[in-house]
């Protein structure tokens, strides 16, 4: 087996290796040289690009993005949780339910981000028509802050908590509920004391699948922010482009992976079955 | 209980209203004669409009060439990787792929582009489709060896010992009693990295070339310029064109 | 076995689609967005019996991104004029040779030797730019100083260039000062004045506020001239002046890159756009400020008079070039917007 084995393992490992770990390390490189006159990297080696990030305004940046991520994960995750306990209990149709939830996803990011620059402007739907009704007399400001990019990540990354939750969930052990009915306590308490902390590992299946792509996010604060606040992703996307400063990209990129690398230490330690 | 199923059933509604009534308020606003939010009578206006757009057709063109190439080579390498890690684990491996799986796409774009920037230097080679179908297979591998492997795993390891014990060798093994078996999660992680592919915008953006524009370049370039309807009609192209696909895929998948 | 025939019969044309090519010479234009005649580039094809292959971009900084590496596969690209020094230092420019370009004399005057390039070696006045602010005409009294955007009236319906150089250019104006300044001190009262604008911003946003001017959801812009002549092409409601402390100007050049196989096409292709006719179709088309006289003559009058476009001379004297800033102040620059966009 081990032959054959090896032979399948080889194009992956090529793969990982020639365009994700390399280039990887070409990134390393680039954080530890200076930038050069007008772009690009020159000598010296130097650990300045590091040295400045220590500094209130990106520790700002990334706070905010935490918070960002955050309010996301747990918006998606009130949001879902409900409606992954719908579909594990629906009794036929489950297929049907669950695909209807993913049927966004089959559609572009970009799209759906776009669907919420058309509803939410001055001029947008959700405007025309609570003026229309009369609950409000001029446009509410509903686009351009961070509660449009929290809406417009909630919307995008939905079904990510659904399906992990959805997984948990349908193995429950019904007679679990049963037993705790039986002993006399509320649905609401059965819900709390059982059946929440049993779907832990989907949780957490789901908040990883959820904050870490938030966290780097760069689309939809772009479209649906205004360019008013600075995400991480922005940040790393404003030194390769406008700023011209691949050393300190290099050097804000390779932080994020690490603090990504360490949350998913954190959350995901004591999984006993992991992703892959 | 049967009260709790009720106001279950109707938050269910109410979420897949939400997921679903903002696409297809955009399709409906492509059929509008206006380009503002005033219905002003059904048009087909802007899908002449997208349709006649030559940059729109050559670069939806890109994104469907781009995402079958590299469609074809991460499902075929994953599912070979999927069904090595399966039989042995390679904790390396594993958390290679799962690295790439986390790792911020702008993280991913920018490391892409500095590393073709080196390759450039020493062989010559240009910015174009082989670099984005080459940048989409890299991330696209994770993805099929996750579908893929949560299918193997519904898999009898014993079948495959019989078929060893009843004379075959490891590569018949495979290839006529486990491939079947999983062919259903093939096409599903297919279907998912063909997604992947035709929707990526932050790093195809960054390692496109010359003639490799793709449709979410496009779309993203026109929704930078304001609202504006042909990217409502394009988008409820995609929807359609996308669910036909899943359709397909569910056929394939149960045939 | 069913399905593996369905998959290669889905590939078999897409594979045979990308193996014809066509035969003729080609070349590559990397332009801004919108900012060419429809015609021009067939008529070049025709002329020339050469494809073009024509891709747009939105920012500098993208099409630098692009370029960098020295084989992106584009022959021409049309930075503006502080971009040219980055290039040339990058060693991304192949000079130029005027005996090629017989209608280089086309050029007004004041372009034949610009800041930039006081000997046109490397680059060619393409079109002009400048920023100014755009308003809708239900706001009255109309803006007419930089000032003006800082006034409460307009909270929440105002919005600056999402561009470091042009907001902070509009903050050292409003100052008193040069756009181009490089004096730490200078930078750091323009941020604070960027950030005491912040709470009355909707957004910052470039192309993006024209449909908002016009239908009125914002009042007052910082916009691009090009862009808010495109808003009053549409809509008799929107009005444009250049802020009377002044204001930035941004010429846009053509620039052949080293790495270009083509280098004799692109000088005709260039040629080509010096040619009065087309020079003024293009202006036309992107609503834009042409470089070239000869094309100035021949516009019609109520372009070649438009005000927006062409203002008068004391509204040209107010105009400041920007300029290539040196590597330490773009540095702090940069982490000055970085900071006012954090704020």
């Amino acid at each position: 087996m081990t032959r054959l084995r090896a032979w399948f393992l080889a194009p992956t490992w090529t793969a990982q290796i020639a365009l994700f770990l390399a280039p990887l390390a070409i990134i390393l490189g680039y954080s530890l040289l200076t930038r050069g006159v007008y772009g690009g990297i020159t000598p010296p080696w130097t650990a300045e690009s590091y040295q400045r990030l220590i500094d209130p305004i990106y520790l700002a940046i990334l706070w905010r993005s935490f918070w960002v991520a955050g309010a996301s994960t747990a918006l998606c995750l009130l949001l879902g949780f409900p409606l992954a306990l719908f579909i594990s209990r629906a009794e036929r149709h489950k297929n049907f339910y669950l695909g209807l939830v993913m049927l966004p996803f089959w559609t572009s990011f970009l799209v759906r981000t776009y669907a919420w620059m058309f509803l939410l402007r001055d001029t947008g739907l959700l405007n025309t028509a609570l003026q229309k009704i009369g609950l409000i007399h001029s446009p509410l400001p509903l686009l351009y802050n961070d509660g449009a990019v929290i809406l417009g990540l909630v919307y995008g990354y939905l079904p990510f908590t659904v399906l992990p939750l959805y997984a948990t969930l349908e193995r429950l052990d019904r007679s679990l509920l049963e037993a705790a009915a039986d002993l006399g306590a509320k649905p609401w308490t059965a819900l709390t004391r059982i059946t929440i902390p049993l779907s832990a590992p989907g949780i957490r299946a789901g908040a990883i699948l959820v904050f870490i792509p938030c966290l780097g996010a760069y689309l939809t604060p772009d479209l649906l922010g205004g360019g008013k606040s600075v995400m991480i992703g922005n940040l790393i996307q404003n030194q390769f482009t406008t700023a011209r400063d691949w050393p300190f990209g290099s050097a804000v990129s390779l932080v994020l992976m690490a603090i990504v690398m360490v949350l998913l230490f954190v959350i995901a330690r004591g999984e006993g079955e992991s992703l892959l | 209980m049967r009260r709790r199923g009720t106001a279950l059933a109707i938050y269910a509604i109410a979420a897949y209203l939400f997921l679903h009534l903002p696409l297809l308020i955009l399709s409906i606003f492509s059929f509008n004669a206006s380009r503002f939010t005033v219905w002003e009578g059904f048009s087909l206006h802007w899908y002449s409009a997208a349709l006649q757009d030559s940059q729109l057709t050559e670069s939806a063109l890109n994104s469907l060439i781009i995402a079958i190439a590299a469609t074809a080579v991460s499902t075929v390498v994953g599912t070979l990787c999927a069904y090595g890690l399966w039989k042995r684990n390679s904790r390396p491996l594993a958390g290679s792929l799962y690295l790439s799986l986390v790792t911020p796409e702008i993280v991913t774009g920018i490391s892409l582009l500095a590393f073709y920037q080196w390759i450039f230097r020493f062989l010559r080679v240009q910015l174009g489709m082989h670099t984005v179908i080459l940048a989409h297979v890299s991330f696209s591998i994770a993805y099929v060896v996750i579908v893929v492997i949560a299918r193997l795993r519904t898999v009898d390891a014993t079948l495959e010992e019989a078929a060893l014990d009843l004379g075959a060798n490891e590569w018949q093994a495979f290839r006529y009693v486990t491939l079947p078996a999983i062919l259903p999660g093939i096409i599903a992680a297919a279907l998912l990295a063909f997604t992947v592919s035709f929707d990526d915008y932050v790093i195809t953006s960054l390692v496109a070339g010359v003639n490799s524009e793709t449709l979410p370049m496009v779309i993203y370039a026109i929704a930078r310029r304001g609202v504006n309807p042909v990217v409502n009609a394009i988008s409820a192209l995609i929807v359609v064109g996308f669910g036909a696909l899943v359709l397909v895929s569910e056929r394939l998948q149960r045939a | 076995m069913n399905r593996r025939h369905f998959l290669f019969g889905a590939l078999a044309p897409v594979f045979l689609g990308a193996c014809s090519r066509d035969r003729r010479p080609h070349l590559n234009i990397f332009n801004w967005s919108a900012y060419i005649a429809e015609d021009t580039v067939p008529k070049f094809e025709a002329q020339f019996g050469v494809r073009v292959r024509y891709g747009i971009y939105e920012s500098n900084e993208e099409m630098l991104a692009r370029v960098a590496g020295g084989n992106s596969g584009w022959d021409i690209v049309f930075p503006t004029c502080y971009m040219v020094k980055p290039l040339l230092a990058n060693d991304l420019v192949a000079p130029i040779h005027r005996d090629l370009l017989p209608n280089l004399p086309q050029l007004e005057p004041r372009f034949q030797r610009p800041d930039w390039d006081p000997n046109l070696n490397w680059s060619i006045p393409y079109m002009v730019t400048a920023a100014g602010i755009a308003y809708n005409r239900k706001l009255d009294p109309p803006p007419k100083s930089w000032a003006d955007m800082w006034d409460a009236r307009l909270r929440g319906r105002l919005t600056m260039l999402d561009d470091p150089f042009d907001t902070m250019g509009a903050c050292l104006k409003k100052l008193g000062l040069s756009v181009n300044s490089a004096d730490p001190a200078q930078l750091e009262r323009a941020r604070a004045e960027a950030v005491k604008q912040k709470p009355l911003l909707r957004a910052y946003l470039n192309a993006e506020a024209r449909d908002q001017l016009v239908s009125g959801d914002i009042l007052a812009a910082h916009m691009w001239n090009t862009t808010a002549q495109q808003a009053m092409d549409s809509s008799p409601n929107v009005g444009f002046v250049y802020p009377s402390e002044g204001y930035a100007v941004y010429p846009d050049a053509t620039v052949i890159l080293r790495e270009s196989k083509h280098q004799e096409l692109a000088h005709q292709f260039i040629n080509f756009l010096l040619r009065p006719d087309i020079a003024a179709a293009n202006a036309l088309t992107a609503r834009t400020t042409t470089t070239n006289a000869g094309a100035r003559k021949i516009l019609p009058p109520d372009f070649r008079d438009n005000p927006t476009l062409y203002p008068g001379p004391e509204i040209v004297a107010l105009g400041e070039w920007a300029i290539t800033l040196d590597p330490a102040t773009q540095r702090l620059r940069d982490r000055l917007w970085t900071e006012i966009k954090a704020a």
